[in-house]
């Protein structure tokens, strides 16, 4: 066949027939993978609650309709009784390379339960290790120590980076450069900041203050 | 035609980041460990070899005038695509190359292999070149990944093999990318001339 020549006429037919065609194909996929992607993202959701709030614990549970305010949305836990046994806030923060989502799940006091990274765009291998990061208990520590480590019989450094029973209307949920108890993951100190605000500001949309208002409060002073 | 030789070509002769040095934007961005650079190596050559095979079937139909928008609109509804079928029914490997594939329609490799294979070439040649450019290309992104890995963090696709305090962070940073590439395109050409 011959190649078709490049007048006006052609070239507008081509291209517009192509982009249809794209479009139409494209539109065609949109409509079948959006069910199973808003099916995939009930489930995260829904995996969210369960792994913030419960943990390991095997126990019955009914989650509230969600709430949502002010961007926040609340999942309300209950156990078999009707008592409340947590509430899982979704939170979003500005990262280091966009929006970071996290959901962070309270006990009726305001200590941690748990967390998790719903949605981020950190550096792979820095900011992204958030997810694993401030829930490292320092018997984890071992586990970071290298092939190398092991030979020379050095011992790992635990860091102190672990939120989980944290409450942040008591405790300094700031990195320990602003003055607060918790270690910035290495190299990812902006990641850590936002991660850390996205807890504080779960807490205080929930609780109302938070025990870190008065220092960033005082920094943002200067 | 020998449509070996083309996959062969493709790995080696005409490596797309060692010897012809395209597609650089993404080859630095997304090295950062052995599997990422992996992970972005098979999403292109996907992207590569299904837009070669159409633009191949198409290229009597495109007037030369147009031609460049035709594929660009051609790529870009295939990484699309990916995208969302890859959400929908790969959410796991979606989850960790999420953030790669709207890289793809950028890159200059795919756009590369239409322009001076695809649009020249019968649909068999077309798909043998994209599996061997892309095969090539991600042999080199998982090389350059390894290295900055194994310097950068101390460990080699998550297993860790040096000790956190010997870690090279600068290599996982971006001024890093830059340092091995040029590091391992020495190399390549150091190989290359002795051959010669």
């Amino acid at each position: 066949m011959k190649k078709l020549q490049s007048n006006i006429l052609n070239m507008a037919a081509v291209l517009t027939v192509i982009a249809i065609v794209a479009a139409g194909l494209l539109a065609w996929v949109n409509n079948v993978t959006s069910g199973p992607i808003e099916k995939i993202n009930n489930a995260t959701i829904e995996n969210g609650i369960r792994s913030v709030i419960l943990g390991d614990r095997d126990i019955q549970f009914t989650v509230d309709q969600p709430v949502e305010q002010d961007g926040f949305v609340f999942h309300c836990v209950n156990d078999a009784n009707g008592n409340l046994i947590g509430t899982a806030v979704e939170s979003n923060e500005n990262g280091f390379g966009g929006n970071l989502k996290v959901m962070v799940g309270f006990d009726p006091e305001g200590v941690i339960l748990g967390y998790t990274v719903l949605e981020h765009s950190e550096t792979p291998g820095l900011g992204a290790q958030a997810d694993g990061w401030f829930r490292q208990k320092s018997a984890d520590a071992k586990e970071q120590a290298g092939v190398v480590d092991v030979l020379l019989g050095a011992p790992a450094k635990p860091g102190n980076h672990n939120i989980i029973g944290m409450n942040p209307g008591d405790d300094m949920m700031l990195v320990s450069k602003d003055g607060g108890a918790v270690d910035a993951i290495t190299a990812s100190t902006i990641t850590s900041k936002a991660f850390l605000r996205a807890v504080n500001s779960a807490y205080k949309a929930l609780f109302g203050y938070t025990a870190a208002d008065a220092v960033s409060g005082a920094s943002s002073q200067n | 035609m020998n449509y070996f030789k083309t996959i062969i070509n493709g790995i080696v002769k005409e490596n797309p980041t060692f010897v012809l040095l395209l597609g650089m934007c993404p080859t630095l961005a997304t090295t950062t460990s052995a599997v990422n650079g992996l992970g972005m190596g098979v999403a292109t050559m996907f992207v590569l070899i299904c837009s070669n095979t159409f633009i191949s079937l198409l290229k009597n139909l495109i007037p030369d005038g147009v031609r460049i928008p035709c594929y660009i609109v051609v790529i870009a509804s295939f990484v699309t695509l990916l995208q969302m079928l890859m959400q929908a029914y790969v959410p796991d490997l979606y989850k960790t190359l999420g953030i790669f594939i709207p890289l793809i329609v950028v890159n200059c490799v795919i756009l590369g292999r239409a322009e001076a294979f695809a649009a020249k070439n019968n649909v068999l040649a077309s798909i043998c070149d994209g599996l061997g450019i892309g095969i090539g290309f991600t042999l080199a992104l998982t090389l350059l990944g390894f290295v900055r890995e194994l310097l950068g963090n101390g460990a080699v696709f998550g297993y860790r093999i040096f000790p956190e305090s010997m870690n090279m962070l600068v290599f996982v940073l971006a001024p890093g990318a830059f340092i091995t590439l040029g590091l391992l395109l020495a190399i390549v050409n150091s190989v290359k001339n002795r051959k010669a």
